[in-house]
């Protein structure tokens, strides 16, 4: 399924403003979220919640508004015209088998109309991200590259719109057009090739990413590069790494004078850091009772369940800080267990993770010189 | 109309009144029986109102300042309180107020009289239905005031019951046993009344009322208890083994002994999804015999209107976890989930328009019940649509357990289905009590309620989008807008319950006005309106017929 308006984002973006008013998508500060008196949803940070916003402010929205005002309309109509002032005389039909035809097969297509959509925003957010990427350096020459069809049957790379190729020069990303800068042969097979219409100049890198879970905006979003455990507890939460040494640590809620007004209820003594743009795989659990684990900004919301592991996963756009809080009533202080998380750059994060290293006795894992993760490289800094 | 008044003079004959004690406390009668839930309706109804008040009055702005009036400023006593006072909010207003009103009050008041049955199958089982209940009453309100988490009083996890909050680890004092038992009974009730409806639905109508002639109130009914019968018996399984989790070491939903704590999520959702239709089917019911009545129109496509209510019954058994949207099922399951619930907006659409159909081309008596039925047929469905909008899996991950869902489901039945019994009430009350009540005051009461309630529950959806988790005692500061909005509604609402207080008290006591038989003119066809107001203590001994060629009952 293919929304209209996935192409061009800018357009997305004036559009629901235009729709939600007030100006409620362009939240200001980046840590602001909540408006106050604000009437739509919190702003999105990531491909996925942008599309939960698009498919709430452009499809839902107008068609239960519409629906609702024909309704009041009718009603309306009904004490204008059929009180029993102006119509004295009430008429005693009791059937119409065409109208009832009507009401009954309008509403399905609505409804179809609603489920597509629906179905594919489903399998993005339940399906964790599988996406690969190679990245070939050019010698001004090579115009063929291979990239490695290796998923499972259900999940290989079938159409041209699961691949992506992106010619980076190290000051400019240029996403390239299927067809006119580049064909592919082999879709289905093991091994497909990607032939360029120009050979990249040497030293262009050459990326080429490749996965059924491509986001709205036409982008692979790429597979998992970290884990984070999540535990909740009565009442607070415990986060672990266990990519990095498994070092955790606890997430309180502050006290209401060790935090701004805006801030209290929502910030925390130890936050997540996460890298931006990289796809974080969230492990969900519990210890004692049933808690949620919920970031508005990256529409992602699941229950820590004792006894049972639960996945979910978030790619953000924006560095920043971002809230969310528990949404499963827990006991007395449901209210006091918020969960916040820093979104930094991979440096950033890399540093973060050392120093957490550091605290727990362990020996730092990223040298200053270290080539960056492959898959460090932002999908958002693509757009 | 068939000739069903011949009995009346008959009646007046047999009209043997027992004696205060023996009418009011061993009743059989289906009318006192009726009577007596809805006084029972109405006692819980203003416990749970108020328990709301106390709610909306804590949220009226940020911090934790005014329950803790209550527990003489202790803030950990006061988050407790609060979580206990929307745990028995919303089990007090489904299990105490709704269902004993619609079906324990109206279903019991009229059912028969609307068949034209002189009482029910079962009178004795009736009573044991309706003193189950209070016994159910006793045992809710013993549990308000018994030790639940810590030396704290009250259950307060929240009226779905979730274990391990409700099992030992959440909440390890006599406060959810009593509760289980209260609930128990009260199920026990409603059962033993569903097949008490069964029973005289089938066995007792006129000669000729067939169930395509029957009133679409009694077919509510009948709906409603096929759907009591059939989820309430795993209610009674899933709090059975909750009970055993807590008192006999066996580990049903306990994980360190093997056990689920999701599968006490889906056998209570394989009740309580039903329930939310137990809960409307009713009222849908009573909106058809008004918006009828006051059109002066037939009903229209009355079948739908029947098989619409057997769908969304139906349906309404299939579409549970969709309140488990975030607990972790697997994808195909939720896409299911989301397939079944958007079908159950087409029988609902069918009964809506239908309802404008049946005011098209009428000429329409705004009396105070068709009013009522109006903000009915509006509220509803701005409920449903949202409805619509949680169906989405998609969107539910964002939307589940905020303030979102409050408002959707507070339309649907806070507006819905109280709606729906306020229109009854202003319907029937000429008929149970033989007298008038003031239209002016009536029409009053609608006017606030209806500004007050959308007050409370509009901006709702508003803090739901922005995010706000539902059952928090305290918020950040950016949420305080809507919810002081949200509180005054209340006060409104609250203004105008005083307003029906004034209205029927003035109605007894003051205006004094006798009922006709029929109040409501031509439009009002079904058998009760042929009785005298109000109808004797035995009616129908000789039986109303609809086997003449032309007979019609609705």
């Amino acid at each position: 399924m293919t929304l209209p308006m996935a192409t061009s984002l800018t357009a997305v973006k004036k559009r629901i403003a235009l729709i939600s008013g007030f100006g409620v998508w362009a939240a200001s500060a980046a840590n602001a979220q909540i408006t106050p008196a604000g009437i739509g949803m919190q702003p999105a940070n990531s491909a996925l919640a942008e599309e939960v916003h698009i498919f709430h402010n452009l499809i839902l929205m107008p068609i239960i508004t519409i629906i609702s005002a024909f309704i009041l309309g009718l009603l309306i109509w009904i004490v204008i015209r059929y009180n029993s002032k102006t119509n004295p005389t009430p008429s005693k039909f009791s059937h119409n088998t065409m109208i009832e035809i009507i009401w009954t097969g309008v509403p399905v297509l609505i409804l179809l109309v609603i489920a597509l959509p629906s179905f594919d925003l489903l399998y993005k957010e339940d399906v964790t991200p599988d996406g690969q990427q190679v990245v070939a350096t050019g010698d001004g020459q090579t115009v063929d590259f291979i990239f490695a069809n290796d998923f499972p049957e259900s999940r290989m790379v079938r159409r041209p719109k699961h691949l992506q190729v992106i010619v980076d020069n190290g000051s400019e990303r240029r996403v390239m057009k299927n067809r006119a800068d580049y064909r592919v042969d082999g879709f289905g097979e093991a091994n497909l090739v990607v032939s360029m219409a120009t050979p990249p100049v040497a030293g262009e890198r050459v990326i080429i990413r490749g996965g059924r879970s491509v986001d709205h905006r036409g982008n692979v979003t790429l597979a998992p590069t970290m884990t984070l455990k999540v535990t909740g507890y009565q009442w607070g939460w415990n986060y672990a790494y266990p990519d990095f040494g498994d070092f955790e640590f606890l997430s309180n809620m502050l006290p209401r004078d060790q935090t701004t007004p805006e801030l209290y209820l929502r910030a925390v003594d130890n936050r997540i850091v996460v890298p931006v743009g990289e796809t974080v795989r969230v492990t969900i659990t519990a210890r004692d009772v049933i808690h949620a684990w919920a970031l508005p900004a990256f529409a992602v919301k699941l229950d820590a369940v004792p006894g049972r592991i639960n996945e979910t996963w978030f790619n953000a756009d924006r560095e920043g800080v971002y809230y969310g809080q528990c949404s499963e009533i827990c006991g007395i202080k449901h209210s006091f267990m918020p969960i916040a998380v820093e979104v930094v750059s991979r440096p950033a994060f890399e540093a973060w993770v050392d120093s957490q290293r550091a605290l727990a006795g362990m020996d730092p894992l990223f040298d200053a010189d270290t080539v960056k993760l492959a898959q460090g490289d932002a999908s958002a800094h693509a757009e | 109309m068939a000739d069903a008044h011949a009995a009346g003079g008959h009646d007046d004959h047999a009209d043997h009144t027992p004696s205060f004690f023996a009418r009011w406390f061993f009743s059989t009668n289906h009318k006192d029986i009726g009577t007596l839930y809805l006084i029972f309706a109405i006692v819980a109804g203003v416990a749970g109102g108020a328990m709301s008040g106390l709610i909306r009055m804590e949220l009226a702005e940020p911090g934790v300042t005014f329950l803790t009036h209550f527990t003489g400023g202790n803030v950990e006593a006061a988050y407790n309180f609060y979580n206990v006072l929307i745990t028995y909010h919303g089990l007090m207003m489904i299990f105490f107020m709704v269902m004993p009103a619609l079906i324990g009050g109206f279903g019991n008041w009229f059912v028969p009289i609307m068949i034209g049955a002189p009482d029910m199958a079962f009178p004795r089982m009736n009573n044991i239905s309706f003193w189950l209940y209070v016994a159910s009453g006793i045992l809710i309100t013993a549990s308000l005031f018994a030790p639940g988490y810590g030396s704290q009083l009250g259950f307060g996890g929240g009226w779905v019951l979730y274990p391990p909050l409700s099992s030992n680890t959440g909440s390890p004092g006599p406060a959810m046993d009593l509760l289980i038992l209260a609930i128990h009974l009260a199920g026990a009730s409603s059962i033993l009344g569903a097949i008490n409806f069964i029973t005289t639905i089938f066995n007792m109508r006129a000669p000729g009322m067939t169930l395509h002639k029957m009133p679409l109130f009694a077919w509510s009914i009948l709906v409603t208890a096929f759907l009591l019968v059939l989820s309430l018996p795993v209610l009674a399984g899933a709090i059975t083994m909750l009970l055993t989790d807590r008192n006999f070491g066996t580990s049903f939903f306990d994980a360190a002994g093997g056990g689920d704590p999701l599968l006490f999520q889906h056998l209570f959702w394989f009740f309580g999804h039903p329930e939310v239709y137990i809960l409307i089917l009713p009222a849908f019911g009573v909106i058809s015999h008004i918006v009828s009545t006051f059109s002066k129109k037939p009903i229209f496509g009355y079948l739908g209107m029947a098989y619409a209510m057997i769908a969304i019954g139906f349906v309404g058994f299939i579409v549970w976890a969709h309140h488990m949207y975030t607990v972790g099922l697997s994808v195909d399951m939720k896409a299911y989930f989301v397939a079944a619930t958007m079908v159950i907006a087409v029988p609902t659409g069918i009964k809506i328009f239908s309802w404008i159909a049946t005011m098209w081309g009428g000429s329409i008596e705004f009396r105070t019940p068709m009013i009522w039925a109006m903000g009915f047929i509006f509220l509803f469905t701005v409920g449903g649509v949202t409805g619509v909008v949680l169906a989405n899996a998609g969107v539910d991950h964002y939307m589940h357990d905020t303030y979102y869902v409050v408002a959707h489901f507070h339309y649907t039945m806070s507006l819905g289905a109280v709606w729906g019994i306020f229109a009854a009430w202003y319907y029937w009350f000429p008929k149970m009590t033989g007298k008038m009540y003031r239209e002016w005051l009536g029409n009053l009461h609608f006017l606030l309620m209806f500004i007050g309630v959308n007050m409370v529950f509009f901006p709702q959806h508003f803090l739901g989008l922005q995010g706000m988790p539902r059952r928090y005692i305290d918020y950040p500061e950016a949420f305080a807008y809507w919810n002081k909005i949200s509180t005054i509604g209340y006060e409104i609402t609250a203004v105008g319950v005083l307003v029906f207080a004034v209205c029927m008290i003035d109605a007894f006591f003051v205006y004094r006005k006798k009922a006709p038989a029929n109040p409501w003119g031509v439009g009002a066809t079904t058998l009760e309106w042929t009785l005298p107001s109000p109808p004797p203590f035995h009616q129908f001994n000789e039986l109303p017929r609809f086997d003449k060629p032309d007979a019609k009952a609705f």
